[in-house]
């Protein structure tokens, strides 16, 4: 029973992060129906901005985010405008192809300017972690949790509250119709790639004292993220924190349960099966 | 004994019924006009024909032999073509390829292909761009273009769906006078319009849908009379 | 002068080895040659039916393995394990392709993904079958004798034959299948699926059928690649890095044409020969970079592009 407690806890707590990079991959897609195979990357570097702000600096990596999502966020929009823009009407399939280019050239950059090795951070406040009632939970997993979870509920108020939010969700729901109204599409695009890229940013961060860091964790990372976004249907900000919070139980309550080699399968078998029987994810509704 | 025959054809998308209770037959040798306000299930009926999309319920029977559950591929072989309302060319491929390609499925050699292709883009006027990538035809030229490709496939049966859409008068014309050149070589024609004026005079009998349901039936200059039809239709459109 | 300038190519690939015995040199020849072949596969469905696949090193690793198993438990001879390994390629294929296949687009890429990521993951922990991560080894090769001869598996010479017959039939596999009926099915499947499905092809039927000829070229690579380079393990042959290799060699050379992944091997293998030396993943950074380039400014492909400016030839 106390094992099925700490691996629900800890699937939970991991999920958000795999929500957050998900939200980040989903609402890009939303307004341009780019899947953006660089998105781990994006992750990678956020996981590195903070890495080295604390080796370097001594800067505590949750408090680095300050610097590194608003980093992010700028490098989104400059990407979309110079290297995605020009090749989106190119169609879908070259987007595709073109992102995966895009995600080798930023990990293997990585890999020469940090070498591939595998690095840890160790956080003074880690050693000890929390224990309510008898589980034990990572600070820095619990911080994590806490930041995504707020961040995350700034963005449904961003997109819910602010006439930019709207624009973005309008421009999501009906690109020509949206167009129509007034909304400048191609600045909601770019501003989206942005903020997409910024989630991605932020998700790393708050990865980064819970994970081990290397360049090329963004191809692992990228993949669950689809598995997220999938499962929640593509698109849909609600599905991917659902989804990102599943693939996390999944993971961990399969480990326990299932087996630790096969967990990583077990996620894609789920989303294998998502995108065969219910293409519009578990919780969409779209005919 | 009809050609086409759906019955109690029905299919809902969601909450919504697209086409509800559809009886319908199609005699062998006529051109059967398909009209309705936008959103009224014609092209679903298409669809639902064409094995694109699968009925929630009833079904569509060719010469007494049922068409449904067959693939899209398989429902071509049994000898029913169609056009798609929004154009669906091959892009990048010539008119001639565009053709030979639907050809080549039931000829099986290159050669045959090809000048039952040429046979077809004259039947349709198109013969002086064999060589245009489908592209960089004109509307009028890309829907002429889908109806060889469709007439090569050598159906008994023909589905147009909005021939004449976005085509200017003497366009919609030539393509009026197509439509009974196709019929009278021997392909029956069921035709989805929104042209009023070619769908009258062309059509032996008409049929009206409305949300999904049937609500008139016969002659053209009948079904104009019709109460119902001018309240869902024309009244609709009168305003 | 087009008939014999293949065939002139041919010969001289064959006759390489006798111009010069740099076991460097046809280790490259080798390598050109192997990647050529991969790219040849991956274009067969990705180029001619636009069906863009990020999984085929399953199918390539899944003929790796299998040569290796039935040579080092069996001792099935290489040949016939290569051809095994194509054949298991092709039957892992056709279940791949009939469910991959019910999606379109970006999701059936995303797909293969996944689905090479399982392949990846039974490898790794099979162990039973694979020896999991540590990999199967291969200490001696068997006597083979030609003409009378012993072939000397210290050398690359033989090598260099294998993998150039190999790359050499792959690309007249897929000539004859671009000109086949089915090479038709595939061009209208690449244009438009619902308007090749409505004159009647059987778009799921030529697709797997695309899938499962692919496939079994892969195999028939990951089998040659057990044998060459005597080891095998799940890192080395089921990477998601491997399957986005043969992506590029088939955009960089050219989609849909015949000869384009060989411009696209020769160009891969020299990138990461040059850069090898100097630092270990600069041919990395310029795969990226090139396959950004060649979609943005060349999308036809450098074979492509110059197929285009020599005249009176199309390739549709």
């Amino acid at each position: 029973m106390e094992t099925f407690v700490q691996s629900l806890v800890s699937g939970v707590l991991t999920g958000s992060l795999y929500a957050m990079i998900g939200v980040g991959l989903t609402v890009i897609f939303g307004v341009m129906r780019i899947i953006n195979l660089a998105h781990g990357e994006m992750v990678m570097l956020g996981m590195f901005g903070a890495y080295w702000s604390w080796t370097l600096w001594r800067v505590d990596p949750f408090v680095s985010g300050i610097l590194w999502v608003p980093v992010l966020f700028l490098a989104g929009m400059l990407a979309y405008r110079f290297l995605v823009r020009p090749i989106v009407p190119g169609g879908e399939l070259n987007t595709l192809l073109y992102t995966a280019g895009l995600s080798l050239l930023v990990a293997n950059l990585a890999l020469l300017l940090w070498t591939g090795d595998y690095r840890t951070l160790n956080l003074p406040y880690a050693a000890q972690p929390l224990r309510p009632l008898g589980i034990s939970v990572p600070v820095p997993l619990f911080v994590a949790f806490a930041l995504a979870a707020l961040l995350t509920l700034g963005l449904y108020l961003f997109l819910a509250r602010t006439d930019l939010g709207r624009a973005v969700r309008a421009t999501s729901q009906d690109q020509e119709a949206a167009a129509l109204m007034g909304i400048d599409v191609d600045r909601i695009a770019t501003f989206t790639f942005g903020l997409g890229t910024a989630l991605a940013g932020a998700a790393g961060v708050l990865l980064v004292p819970s994970l081990y860091l290397y360049p090329t964790v963004g191809e692992i990372l990228v993949v669950k993220c689809f598995v997220v976004v999938v499962l929640g249907g593509l698109g849909s900000i609600p599905g991917a924190i659902a989804g990102g919070v599943l693939l996390g139980l999944v993971e961990s309550l399969g480990a326990v349960y299932v087996s630790v080699a096969y967990k990583d399968a077990l996620g894609f078998l789920i989303f294998l099966s998502v995108l065969l029987f219910r293409p519009q994810g578990l919780f969409g509704t779209r005919a | 004994m009809a050609l086409l025959e759906l019955s109690a054809l029905t299919r809902d998308f969601g909450g919504l019924r697209a086409v509800s209770d559809l009886w319908l037959e199609v005699r062998e040798g006529e051109i059967l006009g398909l009209i309705g306000p936008n959103g009224a299930g014609k092209t679903t009926v298409f669809n639902l024909v064409t094995g694109f999309v699968r009925p929630s319920a009833g079904e569509a029977r060719l010469d007494g032999r049922p068409l449904t559950g067959l693939k899209p591929h398989q429902v071509v072989r049994r000898g029913v073509a169609r056009t798609f309302q929004i154009v669906k060319p091959f892009p990048h491929l010539t008119a001639l390829e565009n053709v030979s390609l639907a050809a080549l499925v039931r000829t099986g050699s290159r050669g045959a292909a090809a000048a039952e292709a040429e046979r077809r883009l004259a039947e349709v006027g198109l013969s002086a761009r064999r060589e245009a990538p489908a592209s960089e035809l004109t509307l009028s030229d890309q829907k002429r273009l889908e109806i060889a490709r469709a007439l090569a496939t050598g159906p008994r049966l023909l589905l147009l769906d909005e021939p004449m859409g976005g085509l200017n008068p003497r366009e919609v014309e030539q393509a009026c006078g197509l439509v009974q050149r196709i019929r009278d070589s021997g392909v029956t024609v069921v035709l989805v319009e929104h042209v009023m004026r070619a769908i009258m005079r062309i059509s032996q009998r008409v049929v009206v849908m409305r949300q999904g349901k049937k609500i008139a039936d016969g002659p053209p200059q009948a079904v104009v009379a019709d109460p119902a039809v001018m309240a869902a239709y024309f009244g609709k459109r009168a305003t | 002068m087009r008939r014999l300038l293949p065939a002139a190519a041919a010969l001289l690939l064959f006759a390489l080895p006798l111009l010069t015995s740099n076991q460097f040199l046809l280790h490259l020849g080798v390598s050109v040659l192997l990647w050529t072949t991969l790219g040849v596969a991956w274009n067969l469905l990705g180029g001619y039916a636009g069906q863009v696949s990020f999984g085929h090193a399953a199918f390539f690793g899944a003929g790796a393995y299998t040569t290796m198993i039935l040579y080092l438990s069996r001792g099935v001879s290489p040949w016939w394990g290569m051809l095994a390994g194509g054949a298991v390629g092709a039957a892992l294929a056709l279940p791949i392709g009939l469910t991959c296949f019910r999606l379109r687009g970006p999701y059936f890429s995303l797909a293969t993904l996944a689905v090479a990521e399982i392949v990846r993951l039974v490898a790794l922990n099979w162990e039973s079958l694979t020896a999991g991560p540590v990999g199967l080894l291969i200490t001696a090769l068997p006597r083979v004798t030609l003409l009378g001869r012993d072939l000397n598996w210290e050398r690359k010479e033989p090598f260099f034959a294998i993998a150039a017959a190999i790359a050499v039939g792959a690309m007249l596999a897929a000539r004859w299948v671009s000109r086949s009926r089915l090479g038709g099915s595939l061009l209208a499947i690449r244009e438009d699926e619902d308007a090749a499905e409505a004159i009647g092809i059987d778009t799921t039927r030529a697709k797997v059928a695309a899938l499962m000829a692919s496939a079994f070229l892969a195999g028939v690579a990951g089998g040659f690649y057990g044998l060459y380079y005597r080891y095998v393990d799940p890192d080395a042959v089921f990477p998601i890095s491997l399957s986005v290799e043969m992506v590029f060699i088939a955009v960089v050379g050219g989609l849909r044409t015949v000869a384009g992944p060989v411009v696209g091997a020769v160009f891969l293998a020299t990138v990461a020969e040059l850069f090898r030396d100097r630092f270990t993943v600069g041919h990395l950074i310029f795969y990226g970079l090139f396959m950004m380039i060649v979609i943005r400014w060349l999308p036809e492909g450098i074979w492509g592009r110059a197929l285009r400016l020599l005249p009176s030839r199309r390739e549709p």
